[in-house]
């Protein structure tokens, strides 16, 4: 039947159109220069998130901005009309990444959002107010860091939320060199802004939760910090061993890209290249920007994708089981698309047929290169594969919609069900410009499943495990806090069901217990741990 | 002991003269380094006399005397002396001398920043004579085609390299590795699906010409991979080592083919073999890594990265090091 259903979809293509000015998302969100760029940090802003703050069931927006202009935020109106919201935070900064958990346990969601400089922990007060309580929660640095992807995540399974922060390297307005410096200051013989090669490295971050709304630095004890010569940017949580404990992944920039493996004691252990993902299958270091996972094959394992530079390959990472990785790119059919500079990432199953297809927002770092006149620019359209359910993507892009067709620099992209009605939007943080949100007008057929998954306490269950069967199909999935590209996607879990009006769920929460759902039927739904 | 004084007193000023000649030369200035040196009896005056008129380009009178004075010199001042005679070569337009010296002066100074760049101008001036006598006498020769395409490859204008590769297989199209030269083109001009199945062609028309290109297979090999199709590719890969078992990127390739379809004892056997050819290529090494580990070979897997681990350390060189330290530095607390 799924089958059936499979080769019905094919025929039937998404039609990806941008929103934003219609919904509200008209402010340009400022990133440094938008005609050239004199220093790095210019670059690599900003992520996007989808978070409930006002707990309404619909997903209000995140926008970090650089500076020019505060993180903006934006109350969702039942998916009609996105209105900007007051909440008091104000800050200006270089910022980079926003994350979501409710690390305080009561029962509202918490973010953060990642800055060059220090960071922002902002507790939801009452859905409407948020209350920077960095200083109070012990995670001011004493020190300018260039902080950017992060994730809220229970490391040691004690019920509350600890937090990761990847770091890109030291970087400061006074010591940095100018564009045309030094060898790693040029691109194609043009003088650009330096990096990351020839900037220091700096190390990544581990806060344990105190259980008292308060953070405890465990970067060293954790061995979260040992990994010494990186670039890091986005971060990726999950269980990639499948032994029950958050693992976490970085991808990096022109360095091997990291996977700390839990090591259920309090400390990780850096194993990435054993494991097959810190380089491509030719041994390269690649440019490492943002990542997603889904089992995208469906063998009940989680795999991993990462987006890369252009003239490099976008790398999908087959998990063979055990937490070893083979690389698949070519195999999937993802290895064709090498003009992009690809950023933020998300497996959604755009057409509900129970595989979960694949979103690239792209766009490159330097302005300068359009003087080029090369096909490669400083605008790119966004990239959209269908999961063909064989193990191979088809390239739709071009297919798809206008709204996939824009050409912007983009760099975060999260999804979410903006209007609750089982199509999933995207929200594309766009350098310079204000963000795309892209929704599909072809409304999918296939049934869908939309999962809230509770804690005893009440809060989204960053970490549990989802695995979904209906008609003979098994799909896994996973609440994560972070990913993509510096970016929050919703807490909700979204599986397409094909023709199948229930499943069978079976949930493993974050603490190992687990819970088997016989029939729940498809729509929006909410399981608590009991 | 009035005369033995003056006589110390005029040594004394005729030593400080010279020390002056030779200041002034240092620091550029050869006008007065000659007006200061020539006549004196000090033989480093006579070599920096010398030099200093090479240095302002008289080089008629300079380049006998200068070779006279070569042999005789060691270490500093035999480098600076074969350095002002290359000048003096290039400046006469005798590029073979120039050349022959320039090879010496590598061979016993080779990492001295101001003879290698001495040997680049003088190959760079050799390399500008021929191209300009072949672009006068030949003009309309497929080889100023070729040649044009290459130059603009070196320049990264792969869309005008292609023009010329095109230009030159439309007069010559039987010339040996200009099919394989346009195939690399096109495949470095664009990053369009297309260009593979263009490049593709291309190189299957250089076999055509000369069926014993083992490159041009391996090249067909690579491609016929990035389109998936590797059941094709893996004897285009075995021919290619056929034609020249010293490819061991070739080697390579197919021992990765045989990773992919899980054929680990082939896979080990040809990626062992790549790697006793090619130990430093992180790229065979980490292909045998994964293949030990797929195999369940975790300790050979092991030993493997570490070996690659040690080869992904940035090389030996100043601008490494200037890097390193940057990279090493502590954090600031």
């Amino acid at each position: 039947m799924i089958a059936l259903w499979a080769a019905l979809l094919t025929a039937e293509a998404p039609d990806y159109r941008n929103v934003s000015p219609a919904l509200g998302l008209t402010k340009s969100i400022p990133n440094g220069g938008a005609v050239s760029k004199k220093h790095i940090i210019e670059t690599t802003g900003s992520g996007v998130g989808w978070i409930d703050l006002d707990g309404d069931g619909f997903e209000d927006v995140v926008l970090p901005s650089g500076p020019g202009m505060p993180a903006l935020f934006y109350r969702n109106r039942k998916g009609r009309r996105l209105e900007e919201m007051d909440t008091g935070f104000k800050r200006q900064g270089w910022a980079q990444g926003v994350c979501a958990g409710d690390y305080d346990n009561d029962g509202r969601t918490d973010l953060l959002i990642t800055y060059w400089g220090r960071n922002a922990l902002l507790r939801n007060v009452d859905g409407t107010r948020l209350e920077d309580a960095t200083a109070r929660a012990g995670l001011v640095h004493d020190r300018v860091r260039y902080n950017t992807g992060c994730a809220f995540l229970d490391y040691d399974r004690d019920g509350d939320l600890d937090l990761f922060v990847a770091n890109y390297l030291q970087f400061s307005f006074e010591s940095a060199p100018l564009p045309g410096a030094n060898p790693y200051c040029w691109y194609r013989g043009i003088a650009v802004n330096c990096g990351p090669r020839g900037l220091p490295f700096d190390r990544n971050l581990l806060y344990r939760n105190n259980g008292d709304g308060t953070f405890t630095a465990v970067s060293a004890v954790s061995l979260i910090e040992r990994p010494a010569q990186h670039y890091g940017l986005g971060v990726l949580t999950g269980d990639f061993n499948r032994d029950g404990w958050p693992d976490i992944f970085v991808a990096c920039d022109q360095t091997p890209s990291l996977l700390y493996i839990n090591q259920k004691n309090g400390a990780f252990a850096e194993e990435a290249l054993l494991r097959g993902v810190a380089l491509d299958e030719n041994g390269r270091a690649l440019s490492g920007m943002g990542a997603a996972a889904a089992d995208y094959d469906g063998d009940g394992l989680p795999d991993i994708f990462r987006t890369n530079f252009s003239d490099e390959r976008e790398t999908l990472y087959q998990n063979a089981g055990g937490g070893h990785f083979n690389e698949s790119t070519m195999k999937a059919g993802l290895a064709h698309n090498t003009r992009f500079v690809g950023w933020g990432t998300a497996f959604l199953d755009f057409d509900n047929d129970g595989w979960r297809d694949l979103f690239l927002a792209n766009g490159h770092v330097f302005p300068e290169v359009d003087s080029l006149k090369t096909d490669i620019r400083y605008k790119e359209r966004a990239i959209l594969y269908r999961n063909l359910g064989t193990g191979a993507f088809e390239d739709v892009s071009e297919r798809a919609g206008p709204g996939v067709a824009e050409r912007h620099s983009a760099r975060g992209a999260a999804v979410a069900d903006l209007d609750n009605d089982g199509s999933l939007e995207i929200l594309i943080g766009n350098q310079n410009e204000p963000p795309s949100l892209l929704r599909n007008a072809a409304k999918p057929r296939g049934a869908w499943l939309s999962l809230r998954l509770l804690t005893r306490t009440g809060r989204d269950a960053i970490g549990a495990e989802v695995e979904v069967s209906a008609d003979g199909r098994r799909q896994l999935d996973e609440v994560r806090s972070g990913g993509s590209y510096l970016s929050q996607n919703s807490l909700r879990l979204h599986f397409g069901l094909g023709p199948s009006a229930t499943a069978r769920v079976k949930v493993r929460w974050p603490d190992g217990g687990e819970t088997v759902h016989p029939r729940v039927s498809a729509g929006r739904q909410t399981l608590r741990q009991p | 002991m009035r005369a033995i004084s003056l006589f110390a007193c005029a040594a004394a000023l005729a030593a400080q003269t010279v020390d002056d000649g030779l200041a002034a030369f240092h620091n550029g200035d050869y006008v007065r380094a000659e007006k200061i040196l020539s006549g004196s009896a000090d033989p480093r005056a006579q070599l920096f006399t010398e030099l200093s008129r090479a240095a302002t380009g008289r080089c008629h009178d300079s380049v006998p005397r200068l070779e006279a004075l070569l042999a005789a010199q060691q270490g500093e001042l035999r480098r600076l002396t074969g350095l002002g005679l290359v000048q003096c070569h290039v400046a006469l337009s005798q590029l073979d001398r120039a050349s022959a010296l320039a090879d010496r002066l590598k061979a016993e100074f080779p990492s001295d920043a101001d003879v290698l760049y001495q040997a680049a101008r003088v190959h760079m001036r050799a390399w500008n004579d021929v191209i300009y006598q072949l672009f006068q006498k030949a003009p309309a020769s497929y080889r100023v085609n070729h040649l044009s395409a290459e130059v603009f490859e070196t320049q990264a204008n792969y869309g005008a390299a292609v023009a010329e590769y095109r230009k030159a297989i439309a007069k010559n199209p039987a010339a040996i590795n200009l099919h394989f030269r346009l195939g690399r083109a096109l495949l470095l001009e664009s990053h369009e699906p297309a260009a593979l199945a263009a490049a593709l062609a291309e190189f299957q028309a250089e076999l055509k010409i000369n069926p014993f290109d083992a490159v041009a297979e391996y090249q067909v090999a690579q491609v016929l991979t990035a389109l998936q199709r590797p059941a094709e590719a893996e004897p285009r890969l075995r021919r290619a080592l056929e034609l020249n078992p010293a490819l061991t990127e070739a080697q390579l390739a197919l021992g990765k083919l045989r990773l992919d379809a899980r054929d680990f004892p082939a896979a080990i056997s040809l990626l062992e073999e790549a790697v006793r050819k090619m130990p430093a290529s992180e790229n065979a090494r980490y292909s045998l890594m994964i293949a030990y580990r797929n195999a369940g070979r975790m300790a050979d897997a092991v030993k493997q990265k570490e070996e690659l681990d040690r080869l992904q350390k940035p090389p030996e060189g100043e601008f490494t090091e200037f890097l390193k330290k940057l990279g090493e530095r502590k954090p600031q607390p």
